[in-house]
């Protein structure tokens, strides 16, 4: 019920916020922060699931600008047709990409995705005649009438709604057998397949899609900023922050990245007013990630409620404060007043736990 | 579910609400224009990453042409007052930084940024919300290229044009002296391969042969390979659309190699201060275009060139003239137009009259077409008994021209 | 067609280029071999290495070479000491991927101190001997090239002496091989890896030191070199110093011949289509022998 009435309050606020916001400018954090959101949102296929950590995810964000971008240009296509069918340019390219990035894990795959974005970045500045080189590519607007200010508001509604999908496609994954056996390639990918997980086709599945959405966010995005430039597109600086905020916020919760993406975007802008005049901005992010690695790996959310609840006592403890024989009779009982008929090991007929003790998830 | 899991999500909702109603509640600027209130001047600078050399120069320029002015009563009779953010070097950055100075500083006027991949960007913001646009830095064929019509560029010409007089110089040249060979080496960016190509076309139209033509990546460090191929083909020319320091890898790779052109031009990297040290007592005979001079007798070059040494200790380079002949050029427009104010109409005053006037400024007398693109010419410096000096054209210069090069 | 001379200018360049990546390209192969740990950071302390050379040139005028006195055992130092602080902390599940991340938040901290202390002006370091070339069979050999390739020559040379005929080397190798093994047969293998760290990050001082002979510096350059070094590594074979070394040759040689053809960004791409390439035939690498992994 709780977690429902917060669903609803956040929802509450991210519809408002573009009315409240005092001037286009806090829009266009507010449409920052989004894509921040959805990236490492589609990271999060990928890293939340199975465990793989690629730092190239900027070259799908970029392909997906890109392709979106030189469809609308060259190909002529509406603004949305081009950003739709660019991202399924990108998924149909990521297959052969993640049928090679794929056969091999841990830190191959972290170079080979590295390597991915730069090769990116090669290929993009060198092919000048196609994609526009240095020189750029620019995107014409989807609404050319609109308002800047206007412009700017029907992003940002665009981006939520983005976010609002990727958000429903984790969660879907995550309470499917497929996403089960995601989590099993991130415990121990040995064992998944040899406990007959098909892990490689589900592997390359969830990066596919983890691609697509990427691209889609690369896509909006291109439509909504209009100047493309290889430089600034693959860049591994922003594949580390979607792999930051995905850490910060906590891989294994659905709106852990989200989170992550608020607080180090906020931080960011914050740290730009403040410290803007210096480079200290990558010091500030590099030490913010060292400390989340070291200290906070599974997240900021399930550090900091584990010191809550460790300072606050839920009540929940797996040290039991009776001896064994004051335990029997209190479940003898509680078996007594309920159920007449209960089973000898004390479980009740449809095979349910006693319900004293929740299994922690 | 577990009271550990409740507890998560009410900490992830909290947050996330309170982290953006905070991002949302940003102090808005005050927009009062009464007739005592500064003149609020908004600019995003690359005061860091990798223009920030060039950029840190853009912003002592604008700093001093502030005070200059305020020193003289100010414009319209009000104080100048300059908010400079840091783009980080940063297109994303940039665009961000004008939105801020824009909507929620509601800065009255707003000045360029500093590289032609920034400037597009900026442009397009100040566009869209209707503001004058002038800009020191933005000088590829690409800027002009975008249907803007609010852009002016504050210098006396446009990249493609700035080897102009160097084209006519040496086409002019007796059969027997002139270069027959040129071989063109380009940082992959707008600016200097603007400069290379716009002397290509117009050597290749008089017929001189182009036997190499390499583009590079900005961030090459490497130019042995390079070197060794315009080493190999013997051209009398090196043309180099250089930025920084790689016109000084590629020239001290050349001189490994012991190449000996008769003519050598470079953009941008023979006119840094650093140039001399890098490649120490070989410079004699390297060429450079160059839209500012201290020695020009502009009338208010010497005022300007005298107040900056005074200011900060040494005189002003090219990066610190164009900025501040963009503050000259906005401060002509709104002497003029008597308006300083966001408002459309006062902007579009602005530009109106911008358009079809002239102006006075450190690098002569400025006027534009009807797409912002200057239409004076740039010089042709040249490094002549160790110090670097206007050699063309005739009217300005300041030694002869050096040909052919000496030895490096 | 590319002139003969032209061809074997590039294949001289092509050599003194493959030797100092080979340098490069051993130490980030050794953190990986020794502990498994993907060290992004390698080319910023690269960077950092060379900047201290700058600096020192700078302010006493003296030769960045000797500068190597300082920064090798101070980078020793420093890399036992990330070892022994950093990473050993690190939860083993999941060493390789959290320690890309944190030496890739070193090297951003590093890369934010370098701008912050040096701004971001490219320099560079002019020695009175920086153009002097020498006549090598009609090609012509830059003597700070020259330079940096003997230097690293002699730091592999150096480094191949170590690792097979002293006992730390056999008890580095025996590590690398297989930790628990090594282990079993009494080596202290947290100590060993920890000087394995500190001797990676040593080539990567005298690697520094020779890139700041003959390159422009400034800050974000560590970015430059990383993608190739990785490549590199992976294409010789992870873990492996003389896979490394050879597939450190062999590709640079390519790149310089390719650069005839192709552009420079071009060629480039050659140690990543090579990386792909390994990746798809023999993800191992192809140099490393017994000492290489997979991942």
């Amino acid at each position: 019920m709780l977690r429902l009435g917060a669903l609803v309050a956040g929802i509450a606020v991210a519809l408002s916020f573009p009315s409240m916001a005092p001037s286009p400018y806090e829009v266009t954090v507010g449409i920052a922060i989004l894509n921040f959101a959805v990236l490492s949102t589609s990271w999060n296929f990928v890293g939340g699931f199975t465990g793989y950590i690629s730092l190239g995810h900027g070259a799908f964000a970029g392909l997906g600008a890109y392709a979106t971008g030189l469809l609308v240009t060259k190909g002529e296509l509406p603004s949305f047709v081009a950003l739709f069918v660019g991202a399924a340019l990108v998924a149909v390219l990521a297959i052969p990409v993640g049928y090679a990035a794929l056969r091999v894990r841990g830190a191959s795959f972290v170079i080979v995705s590295i390597a991915l974005v730069l090769i990116m970045l090669l290929v993009f500045q060198s092919w000048a005649s196609f994609t526009g080189g240095s020189r750029g590519l620019v995107v014409p607007r989807p609404f050319p009438g609109k308002l800047r200010s206007e412009h700017h508001e029907i992003f940002y509604f665009l981006f939520l709604g983005l976010l609002a999908l990727a958000l429903l496609a984790w969660w879907i994954i995550d309470r499917s057998r497929f996403g089960m056996g995601l989590k099993a390639i991130r415990e121990d990918e040995d064992k998944a397949q040899s406990l007959g997980t098909p892990t490689y086709t589900y592997k390359l599945v969830v990066f596919v899609v983890s691609a697509a959405f990427t691209a889609l966010a690369g896509g909006l995005y291109g439509l909504w900023f209009g100047d493309l430039d290889p430089v600034f597109q693959f860049s591994i600086l922003s594949g580390a922050y979607m792999v930051l905020m995905a850490l910060l916020g906590g891989v294994r919760h659905l709106y852990g990245p989200l989170l992550g993406a608020v607080v180090v975007g906020y931080g960011l802008e914050y740290s730009k007013l403040e410290y803007g005049d210096t480079p200290l901005h990558l010091v500030f992010a590099g030490l913010l990630l060292g400390v989340v690695v070291m200290f906070m790996p599974d997240g900021v959310i399930p550090a900091v409620t584990g010191l809550v609840a460790r300072v606050l006592g839920t009540g929940e403890t797996s040290i039991r404060e009776v001896t064994a024989a004051e335990l029997r009779d209190e479940r003898d009982e509680r078996e007594a007043d309920v159920r007449p008929d209960h089973r000898p090991d004390g479980k009740s007929p449809d095979g349910k736990s006693d319900g004293k003790r929740e299994v922690r998830q | 579910m577990s009271t550990t899991q409740r507890l998560s999500w009410r900490v992830a909702a909290l947050a996330s609400a309170t982290a953006l109603t905070a991002a949302g509640c940003g102090s808005g600027g005050s927009s009062e224009d009464s007739p005592d209130d500064p003149i609020t001047i908004g600019v995003s600078l690359p005061l860091t990453g990798d223009f920030s050399e060039p950029g840190k120069g853009v912003e002592r320029g604008y700093k001093a042409w502030a005070k200059i002015v305020n020193d003289k009563g100010g414009l319209l009779g009000r104080k100048v007052e300059l908010k400079i953010l840091d783009d980080q070097s940063n297109a994303d950055r940039v665009v961000s930084d004008y939105e801020q100075l824009i909507g929620r500083d509601q800065v009255d006027l707003v000045l360029g940024p500093f590289s032609t991949r920034l400037v597009v960007p900026a442009a397009r913001v100040a566009e869209e919300y209707g503001l004058l646009f002038v800009e020191p830095a933005g000088a590829a064929p690409e800027v002009f290229d975008q249907g803007f019509k609010n852009l002016f560029y504050a210098a006396p010409a446009v990249a493609n044009d700035h080897y102009n007089h160097l084209a006519d110089y040496i086409l002019a040249l007796p059969e027997a002296e002139r270069p027959k060979s040129v071989a063109y080496a380009a940082m992959d960016d707008p600016f200097a391969q603007g400069t290379a190509y716009g002397l290509k076309d117009k050597l290749e139209k008089g017929g001189i042969k182009t036997v190499v033509d390499e583009v590079y990546p900005p961030n090459t460090t490497d130019f042995g390979s390079i070197a060794a191929q315009i080493a190999s083909s013997k051209a009398d020319m090196v043309v180099g659309g250089s930025q920084y320091q790689d016109g000084v890898n590629l020239i001290v790779a050349l001189q490994q190699l012991d190449y000996q052109p008769k003519m050598a031009a470079f953009s941008t990297a023979p006119t840094e201060p650093e140039f001399a040290k890098a490649i120490g007592d070989k410079t004699e005979g390297i060429l450079a275009p160059t839209g500012y001079t201290q020695h020009a007798d502009y009338p208010s070059n010497k005022e300007f060139v005298e107040k900056y040494t005074e200011q900060i200790g040494k005189a002003p380079e090219e990066d610190e003239a164009n900025a501040y002949t963009t503050g000259q050029v906005v401060a002509a427009a709104v002497e003029a137009a008597k308006c300083a104010s966001q408002d459309e109409e006062c902007q579009q005053k602005l530009v109106k009259w911008l358009r079809g006037n002239e102006v006075e400024t450190v690098v002569g007398p400025l006027k534009w077409d009807d797409k912002g693109r200057p239409q004076s010419a740039h010089m042709i410096q040249q490094w002549v008994d160790g110090e670097i000096q206007i050699v063309l054209p005739e009217e300005q210069k300041e030694a002869d021209l050096v040909h052919p090069k000496p030895k490096w | 067609m590319p002139s003969a001379s032209l061809v074997f200018q590039s294949i001289v360049l092509g050599v003194l280029l493959g030797g100092l990546y080979a340098l490069l390209a051993a130490g980030l192969t050794l953190y990986f071999g020794v502990m498994r740990v993907v060290m992004i950071a390698h080319s910023a302390f690269l960077i950092l290495a060379a900047y201290l050379a700058w600096y020192a040139h700078r302010e006493t005028g003296v030769d960045p070479l000797l500068t190597l006195l300082v920064t090798v055992p101070l980078f020793f130092v420093a890399g036992v000491a990330m070892q022994r602080l950093l990473l050993t902390r690190l939860r083993p599940a999941t060493l390789t991927m959290m320690s890309v991340l944190l030496t890739f938040s070193v090297a951003l901290v590093i890369e934010g101190l370098l701008g912050y202390a040096f701004s971001g002006t490219q320099r560079r370091i002019r020695l009175g001997y920086s153009s002097a070339s020498l006549e090598f069979f009609g090609a012509r050999v830059a003597v700070v090239k020259l330079i940096a390739f003997g230097l690293a020559a002699a730091a592999l040379l150096g480094l191949y002496l170590l690792m097979r005929h002293s006992r730390f080397g056999q008890a580095l190798r025996a590590t690398i091989q297989h930790r628990e093994a090594a282990a079993l047969v009494g080596i202290d293998t947290d100590r060993i890896a920890g000087y394995g760290f500190g001797l990676g990050l040593a080539t990567a001082a005298v690697g520094g030191t020779a890139l700041s002979l003959d390159t422009t510096i400034y800050p974000s350059l560590h970015w430059h070199w990383i993608g190739p070094l990785m490549a590199i590594i992976v294409v010789g074979g992870l873990g492996s110093v003389p896979g490394a070394a050879i597939a450190a040759m062999i590709l640079g040689l390519t790149q310089s011949l390719l650069q005839l053809e192709l552009s420079t960004t071009w060629a480039q791409t050659v140690f990543y289509v090579a990386l792909f390439a390994t990746l798809a035939v023999r993800p191992q690498g192809f140099f490393g022998g017994r000492l290489a992994q997979r991942f």
